[in-house]
């Protein structure tokens, strides 16, 4: 008997004539597959990506949720914000899981067992579950190049636990798990692992990504990308956390767009056809890291010389990326033109009333 | 090609682990989920060989642990897949945390097991402690005790598990290189009969986009009992469907296995040995000699240990004067301090008017045969126990003492 081909969904991409601006594009899909009415934090990064995540793919998708707060938040027994098929998996599942569900989709449609169009098998993974303990999982669904898209939804940190540090928490970033102290003035004293060039060196077959909420049409665009891709495709979007991150819930999208200006989080694109980084997304302006950081009361404790370091982290982001550095950024890495933080968020303050 | 070609009845000499293969590509599984571990690793050779020759259409998967194995499984039965996965020894352990989801999520997940003792230190050799660790998961759970029965019982154990009845995930074990590395001659049926025994897989509630469902979510403490009760009750009322299968099985198959107790040399017995597995087989050999010298000894094996037939277990055990628990697992420290079955036969004699004096035995520890001497001494330790109506010990470990 022969075997049934695998017909795969074709997602358009959304115009996007000025990724760094602020616009409503008409052409955003109406399909809601992520509805209100779940428990997550007012201004929650993740659930904010998690809804344009889902309205870029469409009503023909499948979702994974390993353990995190989209999981514990969202998914709550009786009542379910999922309008497409969801299923919770262990922390540590996210890639094995996910390979399961696109396997079953190949060999069921290939045995005719199941007709019409391949899903969009989508995985929403916290740091914690891909950075940590679901890292080979995902790895091991990258290298076996199973038809699926898995996001690393980053808020930098362990949220629905009560704040912890993961592997991708900042240097300096305040948790639970990596207090300030007099010790260790610093908190933080690790730099975040750099998942997502892990992935796309690891796994130079796939479709990686980084994105932010703060920039919504690039990051559908990117999902699409991603799904449209025949094979695994991976994702990293920054998501800030507004419990864990301390500062006011409606600037989570500002935040979006600040970690970005400030280097922190450089965007690219994997190209694996080209085999190449693609560096050409430029945010409307670059800023000096302070700019970022006093916003947020877990580096509310950093000290000049800290904010130092970080800068220097930035710079060497925007040097990998190919962007020449102003004077202004050069003449940040220097804790003697920097004041603690303490005093920044006074004088923001103090700006706020003028 | 797509679906299974058909072929004729035939009788092939192979080992355990061949054994569960072929019942693998005869269920026509979906997707099988592998990672070598010895020795249930050969029967995921077999099965890479039968994809690659095109005698089975699977997605064969090289998962990067038993974890990721075990999840895989889950991932592809929740979105409507038949699967088949395995493991032994210390590989089942790195798959614990899954064992509680997949039975939880009610999705009936297939895993072969090929026993091989814990660490430390590596040891190749078999003992049930590696399955029987998980027991109280929520799997259908019990062993083979030659290649011919672990071929069936992979079948056998499909159509429990997958019925809408029961979904539940199913361990279907057989002793490290006693069953999984000895050949002996194994019929394998027509696919005609398989296709009349086994119909395909369908989840009620599958991963599907046209009907979308949540799988798992968050619940209250409060909403945790009702579901626990449910999952409970689904293992308790599949000891119908168990018996309703073997049957099944007997009348398309032609052999007929009691689900729950094989008795061999009971009728008039005295003493008798209660164990489960491949050292069966030797237990036969030993009872049969002592028969001929006039020793009224027989063998009660245990063939599903979940769920527990509790009342057969009972009833059956009720009529002896001895019971000898061969363990072949680790109980540390537990009530008999030797292996956990002494205490789920005791457990079930407890509401006995009749009770039997009950020895634990930890014998076939770590891999090591159970040789015929040994049976000897176990059942004049049995013998001795019966004469004076009180046993001098509870626990013997066989080999270490005079």
């Amino acid at each position: 008997m022969a075997t049934i081909e695998v017909q795969r969904q074709l997602l358009p991409i959304l115009d996007s004539p000025n990724q760094g601006a602020r616009f409503y594009n008409p052409e955003l899909p109406s399909s809601e597959p992520f509805v209100p009415g779940h428990r997550t934090c007012a201004g929650c990064g993740p659930s904010i990506q998690y809804r344009m995540t889902s309205k870029a793919a469409g009503d023909n998708t499948i979702l994974v949720g390993p353990t995190g707060c989209m999981y514990v938040a969202n998914s709550s027994y009786l009542c379910t914000p999922y309008n497409v098929p969801w299923a919770h998996t262990q922390i540590g599942s996210a890639g094995s899981f996910t390979a399961g569900v696109a396997a079953a989709y190949e060999a069921m449609i290939r045995k005719g067992k199941w007709k019409g169009a391949f899903p969009n098998i989508i995985c929403e993974a916290g740091d914690g579950s891909a950075s940590d303990i679901g890292l080979a999982s995902i790895s091991g669904a990258l290298y076996r190049n199973h038809d699926c898209l898995i996001i690393c939804y980053d808020n930098e940190q362990y949220a629905n636990t009560g704040i912890q540090a993961s592997s991708r928490t900042p240097y300096g970033g305040m948790t639970t798990f990596s207090p300030p102290g007099p010790e260790v003035p610093e908190g933080k004293k690790l730099f975040p692992k750099d998942l997502a060039r892990m992935m796309a060196a690891g796994h130079p077959h796939c479709y990686v990504a980084t994105a932010s909420v703060g920039y919504p049409i690039d990051l559908m665009n990117k999902v699409r990308k991603g799904l449209n891709h025949k094979g695994a495709a991976y994702l990293m979007v920054y998501t800030p956390c507004q419990k864990g991150f301390v500062y006011e819930t409606p600037r989570s999208i500002d935040l979006g767009r600040l970690v970005v200006e400030c280097g922190l989080y450089p965007m690219w694109e994997w190209n694996p056809e080209k085999r190449a980084f693609d560096y050409s997304f430029r945010p409307a302006s670059m800023r000096p890291v302070s700019e970022y950081l006093k916003l947020q009361g877990r580096f509310g404790h950093l000290h000049a010389e800290h904010i130092a370091t970080l800068q220097k982290f930035a710079n060497e982001q925007w040097r990998m990326m190919g962007v020449a550095l102003p004077e202004a950024l050069i003449h940040a890495t220097d804790a003697k033109n920097l004041v603690n933080m303490a005093a920044a968020a006074e004088a923001e303050a103090v700006a706020q009333t003028l | 090609m797509a679906m299974l070609a058909d072929v004729k009845k035939r009788t092939v000499r192979i080992n355990g682990c061949v054994a569960s293969a072929q019942a693998a590509k005869y269920a026509d599984v979906d997707v099988i989920a592998a990672y070598p571990i010895r020795p249930y690793t050969a029967t995921m050779m077999a099965l890479a060989q039968m994809v690659a020759n095109g005698e089975l259409d699977a997605e064969y998967i090289v998962a990067d642990s038993e974890h990721s194995q075990l999840s895989i499984a889950h991932g592809a039965a929740s979105s409507g897949a038949r699967v088949f996965t395995g493991s032994s020894g210390v590989g089942v352990q790195f798959a614990y945390e899954l064992y509680s989801p997949i039975s939880g999520s009610r999705m009936p997940v297939q895993m072969m097991i090929a026993d091989r003792t814990l660490d430390p230190p590596g040891d190749f050799g078999s003992e049930h402690t590696d399955a029987l660790s998980t027991r109280d998961m929520g799997w259908i759970m019990g062993w083979s005790c030659d290649a011919q029965e672990a071929f069936d019982n992979h079948l056998i154990a499909y159509r429990i598990g997958e019925d809408p009845r029961v979904l539940l995930p199913q361990m279907v074990c057989q002793d490290g290189f006693f069953v999984s590395h000895i050949t002996g001659d194994v019929e394998l049926p027509d696919t005609g009969q398989v296709k009349e025994f086994l119909p395909p897989y369908k989840h009620p509630y599958p991963l599907d986009p046209r009907h979308p469902v949540s799988h798992g979510p968050q619940i209250m403490p409060e909403q945790g009992p009702p579901l626990q009760l449910e999952r409970a009750r689904a293992m308790e009322e599949s000891m119908a469907v168990i018996e309703e299968v073997h049957d099944e099985f007997a009348k398309i198959f032609g052999r007929r296995y009691d689900p729950w107790v094989e008795e061999f040399m009971t009728d008039d017995a005295d003493v008798v040995f209660f164990m489960q597995g491949a050292h069966a087989v030797t237990a036969r050999f030993a009872i049969q000699h002592m028969r001929d010298r006039g020793l009224k000894v027989g063998l009660v094996r245990l063939r599903t240990i979940r769920p527990y037939p509790t009342d057969r277990v009972k009833d059956v055990l009720s009529k002896f004067k001895a019971v000898g628990v061969i363990e072949t697992n680790m109980g540390i420290g537990g009530v008999s301090s030797g292996g956990v079955l002494y205490a789920e036969v005791v457990a079930a004699l407890y509401e006995s008017q009749k009770r039997p004096l009950v020895l634990s035995f930890m014998a076939g520890m770590g891999g090591e045969a159970i040789v015929l001497k040994e049976f000897y001494w176990m059942t004049e330790k049995m013998l001795d126990a019966q004469k004076r109506g009180k046993i001098e010990k509870r626990t013997h470990w066989v080999g270490f003492e005079e």
